[in-house]
């Protein structure tokens, strides 16, 4: 079954007068359990389209289903609701919340969800020993390190069991050895969650750890397939 | 709601510069708002308590023909329709289980009449029998020159803001019969030309009632000086006479000429004899305006009963707790049964615009407060604001993992509200703390401005539960009012705000 459908994409943004076209008719589907890669050069659209499938942004035209449902023409408070329960995220700026600790950064959507306190603090204790920050559960993201934070992400990301977790450019910001790490991570836990990754690189280093890759260039999705 | 406020409480403590700012603005705002309301509602507690204490009482009957309620202090001096039932009156008053006592007075204006001034000046005057008026106001003013008018004795009153008054009008400096010059009460004005200051101890006034009645001008003997303890600036106004001879000035019956039935005509003739004074004013346009000469008051009328004479108002003071509407109510039908054509209306309509003050001076505070409000507002919300967009990355990544936007606004209103609750909650505490304090300080005043913001002689700000709890509304709505535009602000950012883009 396909997690993701995507049928004649585009995404236009304006820009003064002038309309910048950033997605001209993307068709793509995932399947369940995939741990797929988006390569493109910068400005090539890997964001644009990452937004739009993780209902952050809307699409200018087309279709985009998320586990069967539509999800273009809902309001703001259906596509949060998506947001929350379906889809898990990965910045590429290690974005956390400045004033939680690790354990409350990992329950932050569970307790959202308005799950009881001690199940959420439970599924967080469990998370962070996944992503191997047992020994810092009590530390702010600002005393840890890049690639530390990034593990809470993961961790926050998973936490909801969520359909899919998207991850823009997750290893952008960290150093090669460290970046290796993480999507070493994030590949573990696409076997342990089963959960769907989709993640976004211009790196072609990085490649070798999707298990399918889509190469985007100028807004389209080129032909697949390119294993890996 | 634990989560909300444990962000909000901790961004409270991270950003403390901020919180600091915010915090020291609401303990202020809410500081002098609480203590506002408190010298002002001890205002209000002070100018009701003196007015009823030491001039009007609780309740004024006045005649049913008046039109306006306001007979005290409405200054322009219209004048009050005369009360002539007060035969019916008195039963009606004594049978009623809610009346303490009472006292029957004249009041109107009266023209003072003076050959060295162009134009005639004012004076308010109180008639009363000087006995019953002691009863019912003790201890409301000091006589700090001459003596206290024994009963019966014609005599004349005058405080020493009115005395004041009349000197700066007429350049007379008024002493008691027989009295001395006090140096000390003198203005400062008159001490420094001592040598060429004019005293008198009588005063010529012609009573001013509109329409039916002819007036006269009496000379009254000015018997002593005397000192309100409070609010000397207004209840000063009035110069307090027998009565008997306020009616005559007035050109109402008085007791005598109700026993001995003498004709106004005959009166007007009576009162010619004593004669002379014509001469003693120059200008034309006076001449029209005094007809009548002025006489020495006799002792004449001293047999008679002054209630059976005309007043302009009966002053009731009422028994402890009795409700103003239940006894005005009342009290309206007894005097309906006893067929009296009077009414009575409260204190505060009848002071006119000194029951109104406390409205004004409400009011005033009220601006006050706004504009210490909107500042407080403004910079509140312009540093939420700032601080929201600030942190848009956080807000927006919140709204990424599927925070809905009231979860966001909820935590600037928490923030806002726990500010509040903590910096606002210790500023009204030390508002109220201000205000149980001050009246331990003990600080009286005899300057008459400061009396009149003191409600009396002494300051004594008072904060009742209604107080307290109006300050912590007007905390509740600053909060608010502060945290709606950095909530909008902060709801509206989007999960975009989250993403970084190359
Ligand atoms: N908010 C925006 N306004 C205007 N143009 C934008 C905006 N965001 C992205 N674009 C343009 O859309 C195209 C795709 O951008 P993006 O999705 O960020 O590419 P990538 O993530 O692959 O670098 C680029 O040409 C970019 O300049
Ligand atoms: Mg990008």
């Amino acid at each position: 079954m396909n997690i993701i459908e995507i049928k004649n994409l585009k995404k236009d943004y304006p820009l003064g007068k002038t309309i910048v076209p950033a997605l001209r008719g993307v068709d793509l589907e995932v399947a369940e359990g995939e741990f797929m890669s988006i390569i493109g050069p910068s400005g090539s659209g890997k964001t644009t389209l990452l937004n739009v499938i993780g209902c952050i942004d809307q699409a200018t035209a087309g279709s985009v289903k998320i586990a069967g449902s539509e999800i273009t023409a809902l309001d703001d408070r259906a596509v949060t609701d998506i947001r929350l329960h379906k889809i898990g995220f990965i910045f590429q700026t290690f974005n956390l919340i400045p004033v939680l600790d690790v354990l409350e950064n990992i329950e932050f959507p569970l307790l959202l969800m308005k799950r009881p306190a001690a199940e959420a603090r439970k599924r967080a204790e469990k998370l962070a020993a996944e992503v191997g920050l047992s020994e810092y559960v009590r530390h702010r993201p600002a005393e840890l390190s890049g690639g530390q934070r990034q593990r809470v992400a993961i961790a926050r990301a998973l936490v909801t069991g969520p359909d899919i977790v998207l991850a823009d450019e997750p290893t952008a910001n960290l150093d090669s050895v460290t970046g290796a790490s993480i999507l070493e991570l994030m590949r573990e836990m696409n076997e342990v969650e089963k959960t769907t990754f989709v993640f976004s690189t211009h790196d072609a280093a990085v490649l070798k750890y999707a298990r399918r890759i889509v190469r985007i260039k100028d807004g389209l999705i080129e032909k697949e397939p390119v294993a890996a | 709601m634990k989560l909300l406020l444990t962000i909000a409480w901790r961004n409270i403590l991270r950003h403390k510069g901020k919180s600091l700012v915010i915090g020291a603005i609401l303990f202020t705002g809410a500081f002098l708002m609480t203590l506002g309301n408190g010298v002002v509602s001890g205002m209000a507690r002070g100018i009701e308590k003196n007015v009823i204490n030491g001039f009007m009482g609780d309740i004024v009957v006045i005649s049913a023909k008046q039109k306006s309620d306001n007979v005290l202090l409405n200054m322009m001096g219209t004048s009050i329709e005369p009360v002539t039932d007060y035969k019916l009156i008195k039963p009606a008053l004594a049978a009623s289980p809610l009346v303490e006592r009472w006292l029957p007075a004249g009041k109107n204006m009266a023209m003072l009449l003076d050959e060295n001034s162009d134009a005639p000046g004012f004076a308010y005057l109180l008639g009363v029998d000087f006995a019953e008026y002691r009863k019912m106001f003790p201890g409301n003013f000091e006589v700090i020159e001459g003596s206290y008018p024994a009963p019966g004795e014609r005599a004349l009153l005058i405080p020493s803001f009115a005395r004041d008054e009349f000197y700066n009008y007429y350049n007379i400096w008024y002493l008691p019969e027989g009295g001395r010059l006090v140096k000390a009460n003198l203005k400062k004005e008159a001490l420094e030309r001592l040598d060429t200051l004019v005293l008198s101890s009588s005063v010529v006034m012609m009573g001013m009632s509109g329409g039916m009645n002819t007036t006269s001008d009496i000379r009254f003997p000015v018997r002593g000086i005397v000192r309100y303890g409070a609010l000397n600036q207004i209840f000063g106004h009035f110069c307090l006479v027998d009565i008997e001879s306020y009616r005559e000035c007035l050109g109402y019956f008085t007791a005598a000429d109700m026993s001995a039935q003498v004709t106004k005509e005959e009166k007007a003739l009576l009162s010619l004899e004593g004669g002379g004074l014509d001469s003693l004013f120059g200008g034309d346009e006076l001449e029209a305006a005094a007809p009548a000469a002025p006489r020495r008051l006799t002792e004449r009328s001293r047999a008679a009963d002054p209630a059976d004479g005309v007043y302009n108002a009966v002053f009731i003071k009422l028994k402890p707790g009795v409700p103003y509407k239940k006894a005005v109510k009342e009290l309206n039908a007894a005097l309906k049964a006893a067929g009296a054509d009077a009414r009575a209306v409260t204190w505060n309509k009848a002071a006119g615009p000194m029951g109104s003050m406390t409205l004004i001076i409400r009011s005033a505070l009220f601006i006050f407060v706004l504009l210490l409000f909107s500042v407080a507002v403004i910079i509140i919300v312009n540093t939420l604001t700032m601080a929201a967009m600030e942190r848009a990355s956080e807000i927006g990544m919140m709204r990424a993992v599927g925070a809905q936007k009231p979860f966001i606004g909820g935590m600037f209103l928490g923030e806002t509200a726990i500010l509040s609750a903590v910096f606002g909650g210790a500023g009204i505490l030390a508002g109220v703390l201000a205000v149980e304090l001050i009246p331990l300080l003990k600080i009286s005043t005899t300057n008459d401005m400061l009396q009149l913001l003191y409600g009396g002689d002494i300051f004594r700000p008072m904060l009742d539960l209604y107080g307290v709890a109006l300050a912590v509304f007007q905390l509740g709505v600053v909060t608010v009012l502060a945290a709606l535009y950095p909530m909008k602000v902060a709801a509206g950012i989007t999960p975009l705000e989250a993403i970084a883009r190359d």
